[in-house]
């Protein structure tokens, strides 16, 4: 039987079966609902007027049993409004525009790549065969501290690069969302690599001179996840204080970490981290509802760090000249593929429509007591939701999840995309991602998004976002000139 | 007194990125050049006060822009399968150094000489593997005290004087207004007009038998070491120079008479018998064959001048000389050379300055149009036409005052160390009062004879 299946799901009579099976069992309730309510409008039309006033005097209203039930409506409705969690609301973002001075095409990072790595030509090839499969365009940039020969990461270079790309968000999230720095609550800020004394969120409360009671936090080491992460921190922040304003920003600072030596393992990240960065201002106010973009439906968080190859698959170290880089195992597209299991299995069921988790659930029961040869039915996420933003993280990431989830060319686009443009920004990426779907125009009203995150730990981070307004083109943001240009066909190699 | 200290050095990358599979073949005339390199310096003042390091990143912002017109420059040499040099569009970027020096510029200026001006260049020799070789090299250096020096330089192979006079001049306009006046063009070398054709035309052998004999020469051997100073002529003594040499002045243009009067003095001090010394004028051939000015490649053509039985002092022979040279040096003549270049495939490489004394006319250069900042024109511009391995070299230059018609020049001179004494204390160059702009370190700056 289970031979035969796949075949028969490939006619168009099954598919037509399998809508109508999701329709019933989707709105279910409607189903239901529809005849109760046809039987009750039958029944007042025979019984007539004059019988449903006998009917209605009959039941003896009394004064004290009017007062009682009424109090105990309000009461019910008031525990249950008061104990609802409070919404949270995305008013807008912002993503940084590295200035195209900082430009480094393919060419120019060989060549520097080779002044500086004269002799270790094993560790240049190394790189150039990355290069060519990695998807990144011509347009992704470093700070300027890496264009010098030899690059001088300083530490004031960092702390430079960091104000550019952070103060530089944060402005143009001001300037669009109108808000005045004294009316931030709280004040997160995620640099996985980067972390100075004082801390960056320090710097933004300097630079912005923040009020003195602002609740800020700086998170640091939590790797390319570390942006969900801030956000579901705001999440659970505002849930304590009402009627906030949170301001998240997420950076990855490059400056400090090229990594200087010849470990081929520890090169892979120089050619594909690029400089970019996101300021997110997050709402828990009323009045936010009608003009927020998005709002904040699930966070789920999943760490896989307690098995210890996962726990080493980055890990950050000396090689044996003593220079520190960031070693990426061989088997880290396998770990990322458990983790996202491990998170798919826990955020399935808050989101996915009743069909797809009743079919989940019979072939799980199938497998259990029937056969367990049967394949394990991967329940489509395409009809949970309309936008999906996969963290760039690097083509094998991209291409995995595609086909792990089964999704269209057109869904992974907004991430393969990015990645050609702006690289791999680490915690940012989702949100040029997100800028790319608004730029193109597919953001409606009430489509849901899934934005995915790995990162060192080993982590898999999800967050789901409702748009809560359509989003006209854009007039500003990081796509702005260039998103015309885009799709753009992405070859398998890019000859060098 | 004035120090030169590095701050960084950087590749500098267009704004737009070059579309792949782009080349620029070199021409017959550009590939004579590879041995050859410029070293070109401007001087400027400060105009506005600014904090260390701004002026020069918002002239490394303004680069940038520029490069995107010039993909050649941020291109890299690669040889085709003939093994001619090209150059591959690459996107690869073009080297930039920053630097700081004590003191003002003014002061630099005035105590001067060739070797603290090297200063302010950068330049690397040919890579083994010239394919991460960056053939151009800004260096800017910023005057502690005020001014700014900006030094670029670059291979023969790619541009001549009056070529990367007109890369800075982009660049100029780019900083200043935010476009350029004069963008580049990248096409081959004319060919023959068609219609021009003569059945009888003559081929202008002399001028190839000077390029063939250049080509096959061996190579010059080094050994004195060569100082250079800069003499500047005002217009009354310029025009003084003309009458001595000729009747009627508007028939002999001031190069013409300044290389007749260097040629004669040169080959006093170096003292030549039995006529002057050899010399090779270089002249600038775009108007002759109808180029634009933003026409990018090497437009410069060498010919011998000949000195044989003009006595010491016969001004009027070798003006004459040189005269007869420059008329011959037409559209036909240039093409014969161009076409006879291309027929011969030659893979020696020639040392085009190595051998005779070079006059090369650099009038027409528009170096002090080169504006950056509002109200700052060039205090000086300087050119090194490297290595300097040959006789000697003069390069005729415009002045650094505004008017055009003028005919004031200025003249860099590249001799012996003792030769170049001799010169200054010569009558005949005394007679016309230079005034001396760059001396001999021992002397006393800008004194009138």
């Amino acid at each position: 039987m289970p031979q035969i299946l796949p075949n028969f799901s490939s006619s168009v009579k099954l598919k037509y079966v399998k809508l109508g099976y999701q329709y019933l069992v989707n709105h279910i309730l409607t189903f239901f609902l529809i005849p109760v309510m046809v039987g009750i409008l039958v029944e007042i039309l025979r019984l007539g007027p004059e019988e449903m006033l006998n009917i209605w005097r009959s039941l003896h209203f009394d004064l004290v049993q009017i007062l009682c039930s009424s109090f105990l409506i309000i009461f019910i409705a008031t525990v249950y409004f008061m104990s609802k969690p409070r919404s949270i609301y995305l008013v807008d973002y912002a993503c940084y525009k590295a200035p195209p001075t900082c430009r480094v095409p393919f060419s120019t990072f060989m060549e520097h790549s080779r002044l500086i790595l004269k002799d270790n030509p094993k560790s240049v090839d190394f790189q150039m065969r990355i290069l060519e499969r990695s998807g990144l365009g011509e347009e992704t940039c470093l700070p300027p501290a890496i264009h010098y020969i030899p690059p001088t990461p300083t530490m004031e270079a960092a702390r430079g690069e960091a104000e550019e790309v952070i103060f530089s968000a944060i402005d143009s999230l001001m300037k669009k969302t109108r808000i005045k720095p004294k009316d931030i609550d709280i004040l997160i800020v995620n640099c996985s690599l980067f972390s100075p004394t004082p801390s960056l969120s320090a710097m933004v409360v300097n630079k912005y001179k923040l009020r003195s009671n602002i609740k800020s936090y700086n998170l640091s080491g939590m790797g390319c996840s570390a942006g969900l992460i801030s956000i579901d921190l705001a999440r659970d922040l505002l849930q304590v204080h009402p009627n906030s304003y949170a301001l998240v920003v997420s950076t990855e600072i490059i400056t400090p970490n090229y990594y200087q030596g010849s470990e081929r393992a520890m090169l892979l990240p120089n050619c594909l981290f690029r400089m970019g960065g996101a300021a997110i201002l997050l709402s828990n106010k009323r009045r936010d509802r009608s003009r927020a973009k998005y709002r904040l439906v699930h966070v789920v968080r999943t760490h896989k760090g307690a098995d210890d190859k996962a726990y080493k698959c980055v890990y950050e170290q000396e090689d044996p000249q003593g220079k520190v880089g960031i070693n990426l195992s061989k088997d880290l597209m396998v770990i990322a593929g458990e983790a996202l299991k491990s998170n798919i299995t826990t955020i399935g069921p808050l989101v996915l429509p009743a069909s797809e988790q009743l079919l989940f659930l019979f072939t799980l029961i199938g497998r259990k007591i029937f056969n367990p040869k049967w394949k394990p039915y991967i329940p489509d996420f395409k009809q949970a939701f309309e936008h999906f933003c996969i963290h760039a993280g690097g083509r094998a990431v991209i291409d995995e999840l595609q086909k792990n989830l089964q999704l269209s060319a057109e869904h992974v686009e907004a991430s393969r995309m990015t990645l050609h443009r702006f690289g791999n920004t680490s915690s940012s990426s989702l949100w040029y991602e997100l800028g790319y779907i608004e730029a193109k125009g597919r953001m409606k009203k009430g489509d849901r998004i899934w934005q995915i995150a790995f990162g060192s730990g080993f982590k898999c981070n999800s967050a789901v976002w409702k748009c809560n307004r359509t989003i006209g083109t854009p007039t500003d943001g990081p796509w702005q000139d260039c998103i015309d240009r885009y799709p753009v066909h992405i070859p398998e190699i890019v000859k060098l | 007194m004035a120090e030169v200290s590095l701050t960084c050095k950087r590749t500098v990358i267009s704004t737009k990125p070059v579309q792949p599979g782009k080349f620029c073949p070199l021409s017959a005339l550009d590939r004579l050049m590879e041995r050859n390199y410029l070293h070109i310096v401007f001087y400027y003042q400060s105009t506005v006060e600014r904090n260390p390091g701004e002026l020069t990143k918002k002239l490394r912002e303004a680069v940038a822009e520029m490069l995107s017109a010039f993909p050649i420059i941020t291109g890299r040499l690669f040889k085709t399968p003939e093994g001619h040099w090209t150059i591959k569009c690459n996107d690869a970027g073009m080297r930039m150094v920053e630097a700081r020096a004590k003191g003002s510029v003014e002061k630099w200026l005035q105590n001067l000489d060739r070797e603290k001006e090297l200063q302010l260049v950068h330049w690397e020799e040919m890579f083994h593997k010239p394919y991460f070789w960056s053939t151009f090299y800004v260096k800017v250096t910023e005057f502690e005290e005020g001014g700014i020096a900006i030094g670029l330089s670059c291979t023969h192979l790619l541009s001549d004087p009056p070529c990367a006079t007109m890369l800075i001049k982009a660049w100029a306009d780019m900083t200043l207004g935010g476009k350029m006046i004069t963008p580049p063009l990248f096409h081959p070398l004319p060919g023959r007009r068609p219609g021009n054709t003569n059945t009888n035309h003559e081929p202008y052998v002399e001028l190839i038998d000077y390029y063939k004999l250049s080509i096959e020469k061996p190579a010059p051997v080094f050994n004195t070491k060569q100082v250079t100073i800069i003499l500047a002529f005002d217009d009354e003594m310029v025009r003084r120079c003309i009458t001595r040499i000729a009747p009627v002045e508007s028939s002999r243009t001031p190069f013409e008479a300044l290389a007749a009067l260097f040629w004669v003095v040169v080959s006093k001090v170096k003292g030549t018998k039995g006529g002057l010394t050899n010399m090779s004028i270089c002249l600038d051939m775009r108007n002759v064959l109808g180029l634009d000015r933003g026409f990018f490649g090497n437009c410069m053509v060498y010919n011998k001048v000949n000195g044989d039985g003009i006595e010491g002092n016969e001004l009027c022979k070798a003006a004459n000389g040189i005269k007869e040279v420059v008329r011959k040096m037409d559209a036909d003549g240039i093409m014969d050379l161009i076409e006879w270049l291309k027929e011969r495939n030659y893979q020696d490489l020639p040392w085009m300055n190595g051998y005779d004394l070079i006059c090369v006319n650099l009038e027409a250069v528009d170096s002090y149009s080169a504006i950056f900042e509002d109200n700052a024109r060039p205090l000086r511009v300087s050119y090194y036409i490297e290595p300097a391995v040959g006789e000697g070299q003069i390069l005729i230059m415009p002045p650094p005052a505004g008017s055009r018609n003028t005919f004031s020049r200025v003249v860099t001179i590249t001799l012996p160390e003792d030769e170049v004494n001799k010169l200054l204390e010569d009558a005949l160059i005394q007679e016309f009062s230079p005034t001396i702009l760059m001396g001999l370190n021992k002397m006393h700056s800008s004194t009138s004879l």
